[in-house]
């Protein structure tokens, strides 16, 4: 457990934006106050902090939402094309090949891979308060989402996956409540799944969260914690939870261009340990995203920008230890 | 051979796949309930594995401003 020590020491931490409390500005120093200022913008002297009006959490799901970006990039293997045609500035359809081999999960360390390709059709409609994304394979297997601004505080989605066999099918039920500075999300699923989450500003940095599960056909529950604190520059989580899981991550922003993130996640049911540690690069004409793990594996994912609205895709993951070596090419074009 | 026939297909309609779930032995009243609405899930399924993306699609095109037909179908 000594990275939760790393993530303090490995990239520095920006110096919080305070003014010099030797020289204070006469006429403002009842402004004055220890604590960070919320712009950011590192002019002036820092705001009081106005406990009362906190800033709104990020939702709770999305609380490792940048480290997300960086550290877990869609590696795949195989060819990879996808074709998205805007028929109106809210409406899309989607048309994705691929072609390759797909890993089936194997109890024993071995990799099974099938080779398989499918061609998936997908209808878009963003609206700000409507949205409906399908998606259907030639398999039959449906993926739906529907997300519905039922007020301006109170929003539904509504997660399908549909399969033409029996008692494989999935649904998810989540209700937002949006609060001031708070979130609330109750979730009700199929196998009788119910969860509850909230999460709370207390800083305008540092939010705290907990949730709380229960799986009716399992008999089982869990309850577990999350603390996000962000400034401009960083931004760092943790979480844990009563089924043993204990996740930290923490993301440094270096420039526009770049940003490092690692993560380190401990598993106490399987004893397992592990920490990532990976770049963003989000250069004019490409984006590189490597990664790089403790259990030897290393990934990146190139996505080049041609001209005319062409995107290549250039995937590799690697992994030593198993002999599990994935590449992948392909190509998005999109309005 | 008629009255066999006749026999067969009465023992097809009752298995059939549209058939409305049938009471159960006791008749209570939680049972009843449960039967139902494990059959209305099974249609709710049904229907938004085969009726979703229409759904889109419909909500789609009638939105502002409206594509025109053939803009489905071509890939310009």
């Amino acid at each position: 457990m000594g990275s939760s020590a790393s993530h303090a020491a490995a990239p520095p931490s920006p110096a919080p934006v305070v003014a010099s409390p030797t020289t204070p500005p006469v006429g403002l120093a009842q402004l004055l106050h220890q604590k960070t200022k919320e712009n950011g913008d590192g002019e002036g002297p820092p705001a009081k902090v106005d406990w009362l009006d906190l800033p709104c959490p990020v939702p709770y799901e999305e609380l490792q939402r940048e480290a997300s970006m960086s550290l877990k990039p869609e590696l795949f293997e195989g060819l990879r094309f996808d074709f998205m045609k805007m028929l109106n500035q809210r409406f899309a359809l989607s048309h994705s090949v691929f072609m390759g081999p797909i890993e089936v999960p194997s109890q024993s360390s071995d990799v099974i891979k099938v080779p398989s390709s499918h061609y998936e059709f997908g209808a878009n409609f963003l609206d700000p308060k409507l949205m409906l994304i399908g998606r259907v394979l030639t398999d039959g297997r449906m993926n739906a989402r529907l997300r519905c601004d039922l007020t301006d505080n109170l929003a539904l989605k509504i997660h399908a996956q549909l399969t033409n066999e029996p008692h494989f099918s999935q649904g998810m039920f989540q209700f937002d409540y949006k609060g001031k500075d708070y979130r609330s999300q109750f979730q009700i699923g199929n196998n009788a799944f119910y969860g509850a989450n909230y999460i709370q500003s207390v800083s305008p940095h540092l939010s705290l969260g907990g949730e709380i599960f229960w799986i009716g056909h399992q008999r089982k529950s869990g309850v577990g914690f999350a603390a996000r604190y962000n400034t401009d520059k960083m931004v760092a989580t943790a979480q844990v939870a009563t089924t043993g899981i204990v996740g930290l991550s923490y993301v440094q922003k270096i420039s526009e261009k770049v940003s490092l993130a690692s993560d380190f996640m401990y598993n106490q049911m399987s004893r397992d340990a592990t920490s990532t540690f990976s770049y963003d690069y989000i250069l004019r004409q490409c984006r590189l995203r490597g990664k790089i793990d403790t259990n030897g594996v290393v990934g990146a994912l190139l996505e080049e920008r041609l001209n005319l609205g062409v995107t290549l895709l250039l995937s590799a993951e690697i992994d030593h230890a198993k002999k599990d070596y994935k590449f992948g090419f392909g190509l998005t074009v999109g309005e | 051979m008629a009255s066999r026939v006749s026999l067969k297909a009465k023992g097809k309609r009752k298995a059939g796949k549209g058939s409305k779930p049938a009471a159960p032995e006791d008749g209570s009243a939680g049972g009843l309930a449960k039967e139902w609405s494990t059959w209305a899930m099974k249609k709710a399924k049904v229907l938004a594995h085969y009726g979703f993306i229409p759904l889109v699609i419909l909500v789609g095109m009638n939105s502002e401003p409206k594509p025109q037909l053939y803009q489905l179908l071509s890939p310009v």
